[in-house]
């Protein structure tokens, strides 16, 4: 390696140490619990998606700005996603929902209001129809 | 009638299938972009398609929509990319080592089974209307509630002939090469050493691996050695990929027999990380040592200077066959059910392996041209410059989504598909393409491009539309909007998407210019003398093989 490469493959490792070092640290708000303190989760959210058809817990979703909420999705036939997004479709977070595993995600509601629920995952042409409006209550 | 050899006239047909092919996925696109954006503007033709298709039921628009998503990465990977690759690699690796192929009657079958693949695949989608995505998520492919068993079963079917085709390709390719750099018979082993760079290795602690059979050094073209390791890659995508589409042939088969077998007897995280192993191998695998091969090779011939640190190439080269072996995790990131160790080292860690590799290798691209200043910029030495942009632009994009963090909000969006995937392959592949067509072209029929105009209308209008496309669908992916997802209108991407359907029509313009002005350089006998047998055309007319 000549000098030149060497300024090169230094700059190169900075760049790797300070993205990586910036993404993993609480800088990203959820990283906070998803990484480092893993908190006991407040409430447990199941959902169960089947035939195309998300079924939420029948009394519905209500939680309070600041506890810690487990979602767990489970899919009885193909692979689906559940992404929660705010009332102007941008993305809260999302997971994959995969048969025959039980997946879960913990979550921290900072602002209040109602949220969405959409399938992220294609699952057959009528994969678009997988939306649930207003579907989560975030109480301040 | 201009004379060229056989093996020339064969690079020219397979540019050509290539070409079709880019034509054939840039039209399926466009329409898929158009019914994003104004829904019901296709229903004319959907229902004049309906007509032919060989489907019990009147399939409904997302029916055909994702039947073409399905197969529109299909025909521009394995069509467009593959036969523009095959066709270069066929000329350039005998060429470079002053030897023949080393399996001639490979060439043609080569092409063939490749065509007829990729349109075996296009059709399980396009009229069949298998709909499952490339991705192939189990148990979707043999869900036949949801996608059609026929359409399943063709499409297996086309992968698995585009699959054995790629293993036959890549077995001449090892054979001419190898047959160059050592005549001696080896074993099995001796050439895994090689090809995983193990001698490579000693050397570097002062041992000489005399028993190997030599794939990377000893005076072999970086070009040569950047072939045989990326089709290492591309032998392991082939083998998953056929053991995957085997999968869905044999439940395809049992249910056609009506004999259906279970789904579940297969598990979806177990076969989605082995799947992804094995495509990734295209995506972060041979698709990077090709490239860098071919950056190796085309830059010092354009500015007529020795490549940049060449020693460091060789070994970058190395380097990224062991890193594109361990880092399908990031395509798993939303899968919670991952575990989280494989997640961070083989997700975002080993990831960033590419940042490195491909980091010296833009910078090795670079500092050639640097130093040769100055330069004429002829049309391949600007889509080279232009395929450094895409590559630079979807590399970054890649590694802020295949991060544990930010692949929360980024997975699955049209972030991925748009800024990461059609940047590295519009701006970054294609234009390398290009680059490799400009370059071929006078080298092939010893005849030089016709019009620098068409050629810088090609350039600026591809280049324009591929990056403001990307960037707008790539904006609307941070905003929220899923890839494979069909919003009803009115939605807050509209404007993304206009922006992206005028970026769609400007490449369209581009590929016009572009293919004008080849056919304008090669003259309409030449081109038809691609496909017409020769004795049909009169003796002045048409590439007559010597």
């Amino acid at each position: 390696m000549d000098r030149e490469e060497r300024i090169w493959f230094g700059v190169l490792i900075l760049v790797f140490l300070v993205f990586n070092a910036v993404t993993l640290s609480p800088l990203v708000p959820w990283q906070k619990w998803l990484l480092w303190s893993h908190p006991t989760p407040d409430k447990r959210v199941s959902i169960e998606i089947e035939n195309y058809e998300i079924h939420l817990p029948p009394e519905g979703i209500e939680v309070w700005v600041g506890e810690f909420v487990e979602f767990v999705a489970t899919s009885g036939d193909v692979t689906y996603g559940f992404g929660v997004f705010r009332p102007d479709s941008t993305m809260v977070f999302q997971m994959q929902v995969m048969p025959g595993h039980e997946n879960s995600i913990l979550w921290k509601f900072d602002t209040p209001g109602t949220y969405d629920v959409r399938s992220t995952e294609y699952s057959g042409p009528r994969h678009p129809e997988m939306f649930i409006e207003n579907a989560i209550q975030v109480i301040p | 009638m201009e004379r060229i050899g056989w093996q020339e006239k064969w690079t020219l047909r397979y540019a050509v299938a290539g070409l079709v092919f880019l034509a054939m996925s840039g039209f399926e696109g466009t329409l898929m972009r158009t019914q994003l954006t104004a829904p019901e503007a296709l229903r004319g033709m959907e229902a004049a398609l309906n007509m032919i298709r060989p489907v019990a039921h009147e399939p409904s628009s997302a029916e055909l929509f994702y039947g073409m998503l399905t197969v529109h990465p299909v025909v521009g990977i394995y069509g467009f990319v593959y036969m523009c690759i095959m066709g270069a690699f066929y000329f350039l690796v005998p060429f470079l080592l002053q030897k023949e192929i080393r399996h001639k009657r490979l060439v043609p079958v080569n092409f063939a089974l490749q065509a007829i693949g990729v349109l075996t695949c296009w059709m399980s989608g396009f009229f069949g209307l298998f709909n499952a995505m490339y991705t192939l998520y189990w148990p979707l492919p043999v869900s036949y509630d949801r996608v059609p068993l026929v359409g399943s079963v063709a499409f297996a079917v086309g992968a698995a002939v585009i699959m054995v085709n790629i293993l036959l390709f890549s077995y001449n390719m090892f054979s001419t090469v190898l047959s160059r750099s050592n005549p001696r018979s080896y074993s099995f082993w001796q050439f895994l050493r090689a090809a995983f760079g193990i001698p490579h290795l000693m050397r570097l602690f002062g041992k000489e691996d005399t028993t190997a059979v030599n794939l990377d050094y000893n005076g072999l073209p970086v070009f040569i050695v950047a072939v045989g390791r990326g089709s290492i890659d591309t032998v392991i995508n082939a083998l998953v990929l056929l053991t995957a589409g085997g999968l869905i042939l044999i439940y395809g088969l049992s249910a056609l027999f009506k004999t259906p077998l279970d789904p579940s007897a297969v598990d979806a995280l177990v076969y989605k990380n082995w799947f992804w192993w094995g495509l990734d191998m295209v995506a972060d695998g041979n698709a990077l040592m090709y490239t860098a091969g071919v950056w190796y090779l085309l830059i010092p011939l354009l500015v007529n200077r020795k490549l940049y640190g060449e020693s460091v190439v060789r070994t970058v080269i190395m380097a990224d066959l062991l890193v594109s072996l361990g880092v399908w995790s990031h395509h798993l990131l939303g899968d919670r059910a991952q575990p989280l160790v494989m997640r961070l080292l083989s997700g975002q860690f080993i990831t960033w392996g590419e940042f490195f590799t491909m980091g010296l290798t833009i910078f090795a691209a670079l500092m050639t041209i640097w130093q040769a200043r100055p330069v004429k910029f002829t049309p391949a030495l600007k889509f080279v410059l232009g395929s450094i942009l895409g590559f630079i632009m979807g590399g970054a994009a890649g590694l802020i989504q295949a991060n544990v963090g930010l692949n929360l909000v980024f997975h699955n969006t049209q972030w991925v598909v748009a800024l990461h995937a059609h940047t590295f392959l519009l701006t970054g592949v294609g234009m390398l393409l290009f680059a490799v067509i400009y370059a071929l072209i006078p080298m092939l029929t010893k005849l030089e491009i016709r019009s620098q105009w068409l050629a810088n209308v090609h350039f600026w209008f591809w280049i324009v539309g591929s990056v403001v496309m990307a960037y707008a669908m790539g904006m609307a992916g941070s905003r929220g909007m899923l890839r494979r997802t069909i919003y009803p209108l009115p939605n807050p991407y509209q404007p993304y998407l206009a922006v992206a359907m005028v970026s769609a029509l400007l490449m369209t313009v581009g590929f016009v210019a572009f293919l004008v002005n080849i056919v304008g350089t090669l003259g309409w006998a030449n081109v038809l003398s691609l496909v017409v047998p020769e004795r049909w055309l009169t003796p002045r007319s048409g590439l007559a093989e010597t």
